[in-house]
């Protein structure tokens, strides 16, 4: 006789992949739809960035003098300048609006004379905010930029002239920034050449990254096994399975292996899409930062690998568990779905709030409510894997473990019982068949 | 020895009590059929005996094996057709047959051959499922039933919603099956035609006891009636 576990495996992922709904909804809608937003807002950003390139900009030039001219001239250079004739400024707002430009750079009278006698200058850049785009903003600071470096120009001009009339051999560049910074980090006694920003930016993406996988793969899996044991019910083929000579822990193994593997592949189908819309939007997880990573020891060592797996593991078989216990008193597919919708919260909630924080900066009844979760641990040693620091992730195994073998064996035991075949919720209550 | 034996079984559901003592026998090689109209407990008690539901008292064996204690061993010597069963929508009907073969036996192709051979339905086997009339869903899941070769099949009505004709061929498929490899069947229907058909001792069950034993002949002659229609009619105190 062939292996029934494997059989019974064999059976439900061809079931679980031939239903059009799983295939398209898990499997392949993620690799087609996170690209495809990709390169929409990167189609978005590229037209940003072609508008902010070579910029119509408006001045009011109240001023009329030496300098005024200058900055003029100097923004010319790779922009197109309107300058605005009027009397007064309101009248100069009034043209500005009616005209295409959505910058008016504003200097007011006395700005030549100001910068002639070294005082500081003041100009007002107006953005018009016509489309509230991205575009508009990108403008604003793009002028921003420009009057930045014209700026240290005029000021390292003024040093200059300065140094020569005191006769000082000096350099302008160190007169004006005396002290230059470089930054360097210290990561688990390692001192790496990169800003802590670049490592906050490796932990943040791991931190984003990580339990947002975990997240997706265990609703992918909830929903699995929800499908799978619905399924059943719905196709009025339960009763048959379970008169067939193999005991009812095959039949239950053999769902959370099919499932486990529909999650996976859907999982692994997801991270590919997500991470090629990150990528191609944000520049997520850039080139340096993935050398730096390496660099930096926080790349995973093969314990640390084998942990995350078994931490993994456990939580999914955890989650199908308890999928495959909520389920069994569904009808049909529909409502097994919205049933296990019920188990959404602990694993979201977590996931959600360690992104941002750390379990210990919460206050104490929130830190020992998300504690009890066991999802929640999950996420801390995913965390604490790649800092390197296996004890919590010890710790996290131990009540995972405990947790999933409390949850197995009462699914086993709602699996050995006629409930299976009796139970059904009807409006949110469960009762027994009766006939 | 008896094939089935039933003595004082009550299955209640909460409240409900589905069966009230029912106590019959099934002698092997018979084919057996329970009758009653709907809600008198053929279900349950079909579903008691292959071993999906419990009874609250009294025993149920089957060739000899109490079905509690001893469920995993009754499940070898039995093959259960469901009232409502269903197959796999995204399997073909192949696919369905070998998946329910690789339980029972070392020889799965062979196994497969007879499943194919029972339930006629040829090529359309290698299409999925979900294409199939209701018929031909059934005359597969009769298949997968007997190409195990049971020691015990159990039907509950396994006609249930097919038109004439093709309750006319599963009917026939059944008892020619019957006749030729002498298998226990047990089977459940309110259609007393069919019981008359294809039964050779019947058990009339209503509000959860057994009323009345015996072959079709015998009730008949016992009632003075026509048919076993008559018969149930008379024997409920409903005539």
């Amino acid at each position: 006789m062939a292996n029934p576990l494997l059989t019974i495996v064999s059976k439900e992922v061809k079931e679980l992949l031939r239903d059009p709904k799983i295939l398209l909804g898990i499997i392949v809608m993620p690799l087609i739809l996170f690209p495809a937003m990709g390169s929409a807002i990167g189609v978005s950003q590229r037209a940003v960035s072609r508008a902010v390139r070579r910029m119509a900009i408006a001045v009011y030039n109240e001023d009329g003098g030496l300098a005024s001219q200058e900055i003029i001239e100097f923004l010319s250079k790779d922009n197109e300048i309107y300058i605005i004739e009027a009397e007064n400024l309101e009248e100069a707002l009034k043209r500005f609006m009616e005209a295409e430009s959505s910058i008016l750079l504003y200097i007011p009278e006395g700005y030549s004379e100001r910068m002639a006698s070294g005082e500081r200058c003041m100009v007002r850049i107006y953005v018009h905010l016509r489309r509230l785009n991205m575009a508009e903003t990108g403008k604003a600071s793009s002028v921003e930029q420009l009057l930045m470096i014209y700026g240290e120009e005029c000021s390292l001009r003024r040093i200059r002239r300065i140094l020569k009339e005191a006769g000082e051999e000096l350099q302008p560049e160190a007169v004006r920034r005396p002290i230059s910074i470089s930054y360097a980090s210290i990561l688990k006694g390692v001192v790496l050449d990169v800003p802590p920003g670049a490592i906050f930016g490796i932990i943040m993406s791991q931190n984003i990254m990580l339990p947002m996988m975990i997240m997706m793969m265990n609703i992918f899996a909830i929903q699995m096994a929800a499908t799978s044991i619905a399924l059943e019910k719905e196709q009025k083929t339960l009763e048959t399975l379970m008169t067939l000579p193999i005991g009812k822990i095959t039949i239950l193994a053999g769902k959370l292996c099919g499932s486990i593997l529909i999650a996976i592949a859907g999982a692994v189908s997801y991270m590919i899409g997500f991470s090629y819309y990150m990528r191609s939007t944000l520049g997520f997880i850039p080139q340096l930062t993935i050398e730096t990573l390496s660099e930096a020891g926080l790349r995973l060592s093969p314990l640390g690998l084998t942990l995350l797996g078994a931490i993994i593991f456990l939580t999914l078989l955890l989650s199908l568990a308890l999928s495959l216990s909520i389920a069994v008193f569904a009808e049909d597919v529909r409502s097994a779905q919205s049933l296990v919708g019920l188990i959404y919260i602990p694993i979201m909630m977590p996931s959600i709030i360690l992104m941002f924080t750390d379990v210990d900066m919460l206050p104490n009844a929130m830190r020992w409510l998300m504690l009890i979760i066991p999802y929640t641990h999950t996420v801390i040693a995913s965390k604490a894997i790649f800092l390197g620091r296996y004890t919590p992730v010890l710790v996290a195994v131990a009540y995972m473990l405990v947790f999933t073998v409390i949850t197995l064996y009462i699914t086993t035991r709602i699996f050995s019982t006629e409930r299976i075949i009796t139970a059904r919720v009807r409006r949110w209550r469960i009762r027994g068949h009766e006939g | 020895m008896k094939a089935v034996e039933v003595k004082g079984l009550i299955k209640r559901f909460g409240d409900f009590k589905a069966l009230r003592g029912c106590s019959f026998n099934v002698d092997e090689g018979e084919v057996f059929g329970l009758i009653g109209p709907n809600g008198a407990g053929k279900t349950t008690t079909l579903r008691i005996i292959a071993t999906l539901l419990r009874p609250t008292s009294g025993s149920v064996k089957v060739f000899g094996l109490d079905v509690e204690k001893r469920a995993d061993e009754v499940r070898r010597m039995v093959s259960y057709l469901p009232e409502e069963a269903g197959a796999y929508r995204n399997l073909s009907g192949e696919e369905y047959l070998r998946f329910i073969a690789s339980f029972y036996s070392e020889d799965v192709e062979a196994m497969v051959r007879e499943g194919k051979r029972i339930s006629g339905l040829r090529e359309r086997l290698r299409d999925r499922i979900k294409t199939y009339s209701r018929g031909m869903v059934r005359r597969l899941l009769l298949a997968r039933t007997l190409m195990t070769s049971p020691r015990l099949a159990i039907l509950d009505e396994p006609t249930s919603g097919l038109d004439v004709i093709y309750a006319y061929e599963v009917r026939r498929l059944i008892k020619g099956y019957a006749e030729e490899r002498g298998i226990t069947i047990l089977l459940s229907s309110h259609n007393m035609l069919e019981v008359e058909y294809l039964c050779d001792r019947v058990a009339l069950i209503d509000g959860g006891v057994i009323i009345e034993e015996g072959s079709p002949g015998e009730l008949r002659e016992h009632y003075g009636a026509e048919n076993l229609e008559e018969v149930f009619m008379e024997a409920t105190g409903r005539g």
